[in-house]
């Protein structure tokens, strides 16, 4: 196997420039910011909070979709052949905030030092937090984040995670919320694990973000798929999650998105049995500032300007922080272009 | 120079756009590759295949086309008058005509990278694993392995003969 060649655009490094450019975030945005700026001749250090370089491609995408060693040894040649350094364990942060995967960091550097440190500083964050639904009994134990369940699960595998960490899923009834490509990846992996997998989808599998296709893979597996319900409470017996109570939907006129909108029915309530619930009904930006440091959105996204530079002269923005959850192509294209813009005004032409 | 392979594995494919991307960014926002996706949300990336027995090259009329000393299949851009007849014989439609160089553009396996001894951009950076480089024996190799990875669904019972037939040509030349 071949590692992702983040350097892609030279053979070997350049004559040096002596900027320093700092990326916060190892993910396909940084890591194809940072291939694009060592061809540039600009020094580049990264800083993780996960233990190792590659973001939700190693630590979250199932290995089906995304090979680790493709990942690892992309992330190793900018190591070995451009000199990038990598500070992993280690959260950048303005302010303080809880996100998931903070169990792997160890040391916390503010971002107000690397902008002093460095000559520009790159943020690619991505979106470690989960989106709450706020409905009686969310916080039951036995649910989920969808996210820290696939970075058990992969993380373990990597041999980071102690295997108490990981429930044991075999035979287990695990539901799933939401038919986007995390509630699908959730329920491959639970499937493979073991467990009897049913989602809860309140539009029907012709509007679901991760289309007929892999759904219909997963039913053939034996994954139940109950469309055109939403979760209207979960019920627990001493503090766990027992069962859920959804109601049937239907569906509406198109909203903004332009899917037709899920109109639950009244009276239409039923329950179902669960051992885990996982919301994964979408991912939230988690850009290192908690505060005024730096402007972001209403929805947490760092806001940028056409030279992808944030509110603060000198920090740029780039990927999944920006844009909210999009694809790993669309994250490595804002890391490649926010690059193209570093170079720029490091050189003073922008 | 050996014959070198541009190998696009449907069955590995995950849509992410990383390829289109890429060579996007290498051709002024104008991609050769590009992730085709179906009503069921399937994604097939959709390229040049260089093919053995290429249908363009022979059906050219002005022998426009022409395959260089890596394999793959290229434009004499001067040679081209818009007939299209390489279009209507593509298995793929994959070439098309471009109002601004005023001949067929289609991918041209990185030519310019080549000559300065990169690699296609697409395969190197695709994250899948999906797109492969390089002299037959070796495609074969990466492909088969990389497929041993995929889900079941996504794996085939290919003979040699058969996989080697999908890499060197679109269609079979029976």
């Amino acid at each position: 196997m071949r590692g992702m060649k983040f350097s892609f655009l030279c053979r070997s490094k350049p004559e040096k420039t002596g900027k320093r450019v700092a990326i916060i975030g190892a993910g396909p945005a940084g890591l194809t910011a940072a291939g694009y700026l060592v061809c540039k001749g600009h020094d580049v250090d990264i800083y993780d909070k996960m233990p190792e370089p590659g973001g939700l491609m190693l630590f979250v995408i199932p290995e089906f979709r995304i090979p680790v060693e493709r990942v690892r040894l992309g992330a190793k040649e900018l190591e070995e052949e451009f000199e990038v350094t990598y500070y992993p364990k280690t959260k950048v942060m303005e302010g303080e905030r809880q996100d998931e995967g903070d169990e792997f960091y160890e040391r916390v550097v503010r971002l107000s030092e690397l902008k002093e440190k460095y000559d520009a500083v790159l943020i690619a964050t991505g979106i470690w937090n989960v989106r709450r639904i706020g409905i009686p009994g969310d916080d039951l134990e036995g649910i989920i984040s969808p996210l820290e369940l696939l970075f058990w699960i992969k993380g373990h595998e990597l041999g980071y995670v102690p295997k108490e960490k990981v429930p044991d899923l075999k035979g287990k009834k695990v539901g799933i919320i939401g038919a986007g490509l995390t509630a699908v990846d959730v329920a491959f992996e639970c499937n493979r694990l073991g467990a009897e997998v049913e989602i809860f989808y309140r539009r029907t599998i012709r509007e679901a973000p991760a289309g007929a296709y892999e759904i219909n893979i997963l039913r053939n597996r034996g994954v139940k798929w109950f469309e055109l319900v939403t979760p209207k409470r979960v019920i627990g017996e001493n503090g766990r999650v027992k069962a859920i109570e959804l109601l049937r939907t239907r569906l509406g006129e198109p909203d903004e998105t332009g899917r037709r909108r899920p109109i639950p029915i009244p009276g239409s309530e039923f329950q179902v049995e669960l051992d885990y619930l996982v919301f994964a009904i979408g991912m939230v930006s988690t850009p290192p500032v908690n505060g005024s440091y730096l402007a972001t959105d209403r929805r947490g996204r760092i806001v940028v300007d056409s030279r992808h530079m944030t509110s603060v002269e000198g920090i740029f923005a780039a990927g999944d922080v920006v844009n909210g959850p999009t694809k790993v192509g669309r994250a490595i294209k804002d890391g490649l272009y926010t690059a193209v813009s570093i170079d720029k005004w490091l050189r003073g032409e922008l | 120079m050996e014959r070198k392979y541009l190998y696009l594995d449907y069955l590995t494919c995950i849509g992410c756009e990383t390829c289109e991307t890429v060579c996007a960014f290498i051709h002024d926002g104008n991609p050769n590759i590009r992730i085709y996706v179906t009503e069921n949300k399937q994604y097939v990336p959709i390229n040049c295949k260089h093919c053995d027995d290429a249908p363009c090259l022979r059906v050219c009329p002005t022998h426009a086309i022409y395959r260089d000393e890596d394999g793959a299949v290229r434009i004499h851009e001067e040679k081209c008058i818009g007939c299209l007849a390489c279009l209507q014989v593509c298995p793929y439609g994959v070439p098309f005509y471009s109002l601004k160089v005023k001949a067929i553009t289609k991918c041209d396996m990185c030519a310019d990278r080549r000559e300065e001894g990169l690699e296609p951009a697409c395969a190197l950076m695709c994250p899948a694993e999906a797109i492969q480089y390089g002299p037959l024996e070796i495609v074969l190799e990466l492909v088969k392995e990389r497929r041993a990875k995929n889900i079941p669904e996504h794996q085939r019972e290919l003979s040699d003969e058969e996989l080697e037939r999908s890499v060197i040509s679109g269609y079979s030349v029976l």
